[in-house]
């Protein structure tokens, strides 16, 4: 019966130091007290920790005495049977017993070893690796190769996905449901305003992968644009670019990018504003020598308003009967005819009889102590253009064709109806002349005993010589110098031969002179109309009383000029024309950069007095 | 004999010259040059509507940052084999340095200002953070090494780490004879590890939940109310507890300091192998959706 208990200690350089030691009793007690049979210098051990009992020739008991566990075999547990032959690892703190059997000494051998280090920082460790900061973080690698996973994960697999999902779609040229699709995050910038309906439907204009976006994604929806010009003149009109430009084409070619999209002017993905408005430049590539490349052009060279472009050619009416309109260059002093006889300068005028005429109606129509051009000169609702000039509306208040009074009534010509106004002054005139009498039987042959219808014809022949009615000089009067008609139309008199009547040629006053431009009043409600209308001094319906392109440039120039205004080719005229307003002038409207209509002209109307 | 020891000497003072003066700082005047050229071709580029990475000199910008970012990245590669002469290290991480800070004005212009929440930003985001983590990590090496010194004195890191145990080992045989209470509260000192705490305690230095701290607590909480009659072995394990709290707190300050000093690279390096994922995605994006 007992015990040998080996104690292994080291030395500094790791040999091994072996005390054996032999107990002849049944029991030893194992603690960190010096006094205990197997001492163990360790913190983690209780002073008396426990107490190893033989029980057999190869076996024992070992038992907690303070109430902690101790591991046997990798177990915790606070009472063991040891089989000294199986063997057995007890492990208290940081040491080790091992527990076996000597059969030649017939006792059972504990070796002590300690295995633990007396402290964490005692613990061997690589050092350099410990005091960098590589050991509290993880690997550069490991954190590379993950970014890269998660970039590619979500940056690059999950917009694929989105994008081909939607491909698979039951439509998928459909619109996308409104909702994030992961292709939106390859989106370099916002949309403009126009097309932020599209914002997440990338296929909407990017149809195919790797093909640049094509017109026929425009026209799916813009649908009734026209193009500029025929498309083979437009290429025989389109300018040789330079070197850095056939570069470019080239590059663009070799990248399968079509040359003269419209996205080339139409640039997206450039913010949420407006679209932005066409440089001046991409006119004037191709306008400011067009007529060298297209000979045989109508359209004249242009490239900047300021410096180069053409004395405006307004569509004048150059005759009235028959009518024929022109377009021709202001330089020309084109004579306009427009079938009507009218002297600004007399109406305008603040001494005359109409200035006097128009006091005493100041009250009824509103006129001031003169007519000024607004009393005549109404804006259309755009504020653009001006209503027509009708004779009911503008002139009727002076120009009064009143003829007859009836119990108050007062009975006017039918004005635009030169039949009925001679219809009316006849029957005013009640003298249409004696009726034929119903005998009177016309080219019948004649026979005897017709004397009566004889006397009949005589009479009849007498009274309509004789009694002819004062409706034909007034009717004359009327339609004639002095008379009511010819005062402010042309006359077309009866022909000789006395048959026919008197006609009036059709007035045809233009609500727009230059067609192919566009001109905005209410954008220059600042000027007067004077300042650039000449009408005060203007004597004849026959002036042209347009200004000349000197008096826009005296504000408006370039795109780049140092003027008050500048001017692009956008601002007047529009790449695909039609009949609405330039672009450019769109957008500064909805800027709300236009003034109030109404407010600014009743300013003018109260300066021109 | 002397004049050769004077001119080794003056070739030994030569040597001594960083890669960020080397070659009079031949690099920084092309990459300034490189910037500048880059900045004034932009303000004369007239680009319409507003200058954005499409235009002509934008996808040059482009082709022109990217490669060189995959250039600056073969750094990793080269710094392993050590040359001289024209094209040696120092020259390399020289022209590492200043051509990736032209990046900036190369990457922003390549941008044309406009930002988003998208692949593109990403990438540029990605690009200037590994740009700013480079510029920290050459100040950090400008200005931590000296701290470093003096903080460490003329101890090395292992002289440091050998007083630590001797302190364990010797706290370790003054608590022997105490009651398995108080052996408690010294084993929470020793079982601590001092290089543990995580990164973020070693980049700020502070460390809460320290062993060693705690258990001086716990022993001054136990000795506080006795009289220092000087043979209560709480009292010796209390002294070497301060002792190893001085010892600490300088190998902590040296573990932060050098943290400080590595920090950097534990950005600079995965932020670029992101940003040459983002790069990818950015150019497959563009090609994918092609304008």
């Amino acid at each position: 019966m007992s015990f040998i208990v080996r104690q292994i200690s080291r030395t500094a350089d790791g040999r091994e130091i072996i005390r054996p030691r032999t107990f002849d009793q049944p029991e030893l007690s194992i603690g960190r007290n010096t006094g205990c049979d197997i001492h163990l210098p360790d913190l983690a051990v209780t002073l008396n920790h426990a107490t190893i009992r033989q029980t057999g020739p190869s076996r024992a008991e070992i038992v907690a005495v303070a109430g902690l566990p101790f591991d046997v075999d990798g177990r915790s547990t606070e009472r063991a049977d040891l089989d000294a032959q199986r063997g057995a690892n007890i492990r208290i703190g940081a040491h080790v017993i091992a527990v076996s059997r000597d059969a030649e000494a017939d006792a059972i051998v504990l070796t002590v070893e300690r295995v633990g280090a007396v402290s964490d920082a005692s613990e061997v460790i690589d050092e350099d690796r410990a005091f960098s900061l590589g050991s509290a973080l993880p690997g550069k690698r490991v954190m590379a190769w993950s970014f890269i996973g998660l970039v590619l994960a979500v940056f690059l697999a999950w917009p694929l996905w989105s994008f081909y999902t939607n491909s698979q779609a039951a439509d998928p040229t459909g619109p996308r449901p409104i909702a994030f699709h992961a292709d939106e995050m390859w989106s370099t910038g916002k949309l403009s305003q126009a097309h932020a309906q599209l914002e997440n439907d990338c296929k909407a204009c990017h149809v195919q992968p790797g093909v640049a976006v094509r017109d026929s994604s425009c026209v799916a929806c813009h649908d009734t644009l026209h193009d500029h010009a025929d498309p083979a003149r437009l290429a025989a009109a389109r300018f040789e670019p330079g070197a850095g430009g056939k570069a470019q084409l080239a590059f663009k070619s070799a990248f399968n990018v079509p040359e003269g999209r419209c996205v080339d002017c139409h640039t997206e993905h450039e913010g949420a504003t407006a679209m932005p408005v066409t440089e001046q430049k991409f006119c004037s590539d191709c306008h400011a020598d067009l007529k060298a490349r297209l000979t045989d052009t109508a359209i004249l060279n242009a490239s900047d308003f300021g410096t180069d472009h053409p004395q405006f050619r307004p569509a004048v009416r150059t005759s009235a009967m028959p009518p024929v309109v022109q377009r021709l260059s202001l330089d020309a002093r084109p004579i306009e005819d427009n079938g009507l006889k009218f002297p600004h300068n007399v109406h305008l005028s603040t001494t005359n009889g109409v200035a006097r005429m128009a006091q005493t109606m100041q009250v009824e129509f509103g006129f001031g102590k003169s007519l000024a051009c607004a009393d005549c000169h109404v804006p259309d609702p755009s504020g653009t253009r001006f209503r027509p000039i009708t004779m009911e509306q503008n002139c009727q208040m002076c120009h009064s064709l009143a003829f007859d009074k009836i119990e108050g009534t007062v009975r006017t010509l039918r004005h635009g109806d030169p039949k009925q106004v001679v219809a009316d002054l006849r029957a005013f005139y009640r003298s249409t002349g004696p009726v034929q009498p119903i005998n009177l039987g016309g080219n019948a042959r004649r026979r005897p005993g017709d004397f009566a219808a004889q006397a009949t014809s005589a009479r009849f022949s007498f009274a309509s010589a004789t009694r002819y009615g004062r409706a034909d000089p007034a009717i004359r009067a009327t339609f004639s110098e002095g008379g009511v008609c010819f005062e402010c139309h042309k006359v077309v008199a009866p022909s000789q031969s006395g048959t026919g009547t008197f006609g009036i040629v059709p007035v045809k006053l233009p609500d727009r002179y230059m067609r192919k431009g566009w001109f905005d009043h209410a954008a220059h409600q600042t000027e007067t109309c004077v300042s650039c209308h000449a009408a005060p001094t203007s004597a004849s319906a026959g002036d042209l009383l347009l200004p000349k392109i000197e008096s826009c440039r005296t504000c408006h120039g370039g795109e780049t000029a140092h003027k008050e205004v500048k001017s692009s080719c956008a601002m007047c005229h529009d790449f695909h024309r039609d009949d609405a307003a330039p672009l450019m002038v769109r957008d500064s409207r909805e800027r709300g950069k236009r003034v109030d209509n109404g407010r600014a002209l009743k300013a003018i109307r109260r300066q021109d007095g | 004999m002397a004049a050769r020891g004077v001119q080794q000497l003056k070739q030994v003072t030569s040597q001594h010259e960083g890669f960020l003066r080397h070659a009079g700082f031949r690099w920084l005047k092309i990459a300034l040059t490189v910037s500048l050229l880059a900045i004034v071709i932009y303000a004369f580029d007239d680009v319409r509507p507003r200058p954005n990475g499409g235009s002509a000199y934008g996808y040059f910008l482009g082709t022109v940052g990217l490669l060189l970012i995959l250039w600056l990245t073969m750094l990793g590669v080269r710094k392993r084999a050590m040359t001289r002469g024209r094209w040696s290290l120092k020259s390399w991480t020289s022209a590492h340095v200043y051509l990736g800070l032209a990046l900036i004005v190369i990457g922003t212009l390549h941008t044309g200002f406009q930002f988003g929440w998208n692949v593109h930003t990403l990438a540029y985001v990605l690009m200037m953070l590994v740009i700013l983590s480079g510029i920290y990590g050459i100040t950090a090496y400008a200005a931590l090494p000296r701290a470093l010194s003096n903080n460490r004195g003329e101890t090395t890191q292992t002289q440091m780490l050998d007083n630590l145990r001797m302190i364990d080992r010797q706290l370790h045989d003054a608590a022997q004879p105490l009651d398995h209470r108080h052996a408690e509260m010294v084993r929470m000192s020793l079982d601590d590890d001092p290089f543990g705490g995580g990164a973020w305690a070693r980049l700020t230095g502070r460390y809460p939940r320290c062993g060693t701290r705690r258990a001086q607590a716990a022993v001054r909480a136990e000795t506080g109310p006795n009289p220092a009659i000087g043979d209560d072995p709480l009292e010796k394990i209390d002294v070497l507890l301060e002792r190893k709290e001085a010892n600490l707190a300088r190998m902590r300050q040296h573990l932060r300091l050098k943290a400080l000093l590595e920090v950097w690279l534990y950005v600079h390096v995965p932020l670029t192998f992101a940003l040459i994922a983002a790069l990818f995605a950015h150019v497959f994006a563009v090609f994918f959706y092609w304008g």
